[in-house]
């Protein structure tokens, strides 16, 4: 019997660091975890979220187990036994515990949010080819890459802003047309993610900016059939994702990462990245798809894009001037994402670091 | 609630190997009514910073040896029709009331009533508490009992509490209440 309980526990460990499990888990919870935030106060829509979280894991588990032949009994029977308390064990089952822990439930979402919302940023930032001077030193504590990830946000937002902005005040004088593109509007666009769409149009320039941006084209082709699937879903997409393999692209399981023999699946960074900007996107209320916006909004999305990849285009020339100081450096440190939810005095720091950051993306980025 | 779901979620009882002492309270009343205050005042925190709440608060109180967990969730009128997504599993319900609140006590008896009807709730123990007494124009809790009709529930255990919130008085009375009534109600079954 207690052989039984070790061999059962083990065996719906091993299920929970496959890819069967982790990947629509890890799916779910990246495109539901824009709404958590770490307010004591929880929203209401959590609890809808959490619901469907449920009923994923009772899905999966349950066809896990007929499948290799458990029964419920037997399984009740498994957790309850030694083995099944220790904490390795009990760290791994973490995810299911959470089907029935909301407060649980809610700290691994809003810790998947801060997580994206960072490599939104990077992404953001590689599309805007932007590289502020505080990013070219050297990146070796945690401290100093936290700095320049604000850095990065603020001077992204900055210039994005301003200069659109500018461009527009100067369009208007110049074109009484433009005068519908009222700055507040363009304000709530996520930076570059509107450059999907417009971007058919122009198609050989992308290729070309982006694949000089980074590594992606080698991280790239190691993710298999997960970008493919990705790309299938977001067939809008003509040109390749820029700067698909940055750094932290291992570390986007984050706490779902099991100790047990699991596979990671191969999901880079900036992919989660950018279904963060998705549902960001989305749930800033600018529609699922670049056809159904209103005409207004199309252009503004167009003019969005254009100015930016303009943007790029001038920064990157003028970085070619410079002698480039290589995007790698940044790309290469990785943001350490907290193993489990014993969290140390200095991640709590960390996290309100990061809330901080977060918060301040969304109110720039995604409010009007 | 399928028997995979039961099966379910007895395993992570089991896994979190916490099933004895804990119950899983809902805080519910009107809006204004003081609800998060009490939350509050449980948990031992600061009462003077409280805004209406637009969605829910949850604590994790420790009481007379047993682990509460308290869902408090706002009471505005626009926020009552997901209370009854909060009902399931439930041990016991805290119905708080505005005693000072006279125009309103028929509207809060109204959402009491309703709330006992609902499937998720047949049995359970309401606690109500009769809160505010600390205002001069407060209602006093037998007169409130009347207006409700407490003497007409038949089929749960339920209890008025004269409280204010905010100085915390009659507070503690209920939660013994909960700890002799329930917590031995739950155990034998
Ligand atoms: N005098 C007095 N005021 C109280 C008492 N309890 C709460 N209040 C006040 O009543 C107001 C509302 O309290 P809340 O705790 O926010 O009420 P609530 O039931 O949570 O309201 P919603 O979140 O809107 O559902 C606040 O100004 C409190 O300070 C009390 O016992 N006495
Ligand atoms: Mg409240």
């Amino acid at each position: 019997m207690a052989d039984d309980s070790e061999w059962i526990v083990e065996s719906i460990a091993g299920y929970l660091g496959s890819p069967e499990w982790v990947i629509p888990v890890t799916d779910f919870m990246e495109h539901k975890c824009t709404v958590f935030d770490d307010e004591d106060e929880n929203k209401l829509s959590y609890t809808e979220i959490h619901q469907q979280y449920k009923q994923l894991v009772e899905k999966l588990l349950e066809s896990y187990m007929k499948e290799v032949g458990i029964s419920e009994h037997q399984f009740l029977e498994a957790c309850s036994s030694p083995f099944a308390k220790s904490k390795a064990v009990q760290a791994v089952f973490q995810p299911v515990v959470a089907t029935d822990d909301f407060q649980l439930f809610k700290s691994l979402m809003v810790q998947k949010n801060m997580e994206l919302q960072l490599q939104a940023l990077r992404v953001m930032e590689e599309r805007n080819g932007m590289l502020p001077d505080c990013l070219t030193d050297g990146v070796d504590s945690m401290g100093e890459l936290e700095q320049q990830e604000l850095c990065i946000l603020k001077e992204v937002l900055r210039r994005s802003k301003e200069e659109y902005e500018q461009e527009m005040a100067i369009r208007t004088l110049s074109d009484d047309e433009t005068g519908s593109c009222s700055t507040s509007s363009s304000d709530r666009m996520v930076v570059d993610h509107m450059d999907t769409p417009p971007a058919r149009d122009t198609p050989p320039a992308e290729v070309i900016h982006t694949s000089q941006m980074s590594e992606s084209s080698v991280m790239g082709r190691g993710e298999g059939e997960r970008a493919d699937g990705r790309d299938r879903a977001d067939s809008g997409r003509v040109c390749p994702k820029p700067a698909a393999g940055r750094g932290s692209g291992s570390k986007v399981l984050g706490v779902l990462r099991v100790p047990v023999k699991g596979v990671e699946p191969k999901m880079s960074g900036s992919q989660a990245a950018e279904s963060w900007l998705e549902e960001a996107w989305r749930e800033a209320g600018i529609s699922k798809s670049f056809t159904e916006l209103s005409e207004v909004q199309q252009e503004q999305l167009q003019q969005r894009a254009l100015y930016l990849r303009q943007q790029r285009d001038k920064l990157q020339a003028l970085r070619k001037e410079q002698q480039p100081k290589p995007t790698k450096e940044l790309s290469a440190a990785p943001v350490p994402a907290p193993a489990s939810l014993e969290i140390s005095m200095e991640e709590k720091k960390r996290l309100q670091k990061r809330k901080q950051l977060a918060e301040k993306l969304k109110e720039e980025v995604i409010k009007k | 609630m399928g028997e995979v779901q039961k099966g379910l979620f007895s395993v992570i009882q089991k896994l979190k190997g916490t099933t004895e002492q804990e119950l899983r309270i809902v805080l519910l009343g009107l809006d204004n009514a003081g609800k998060t205050t009490l939350l509050r005042k449980l948990a031992s925190e600061d009462v003077n910073t409280i805004t209406p709440t637009q969605g829910f608060n949850i604590k994790s109180v420790a009481s007379n040896g047993m682990k509460l967990n308290v869902w408090d969730i706002g009471g505005q009128r626009k926020i009552r029709s997901f209370w009854k997504k909060y009902l399931e599993n439930t041990d016991l319900l805290i119905y708080v009331i505005d005693s000072a609140d006279k125009k309103r006590f028929e509207e809060t008896g109204l959402e009491l009533s309703e709330l006992i009807d609902e499937e998720n709730m047949k049995g359970v123990p309401v606690l109500i508490f009769a809160n505010k007494q600390d205002l001069a124009t407060a209602s006093p809790a037998s007169e409130i009992a009347e207006g409700l009709n407490l003497h007409t529930y038949r089929d749960r255990k339920w209890q008025i509490q004269a409280c204010s919130a905010l100085s915390g008085e009659g507070v503690q009375d209920g939660m013994n209440w909960i700890s002799s009534n329930i917590l031995n109600a739950k155990k034998t079954t």
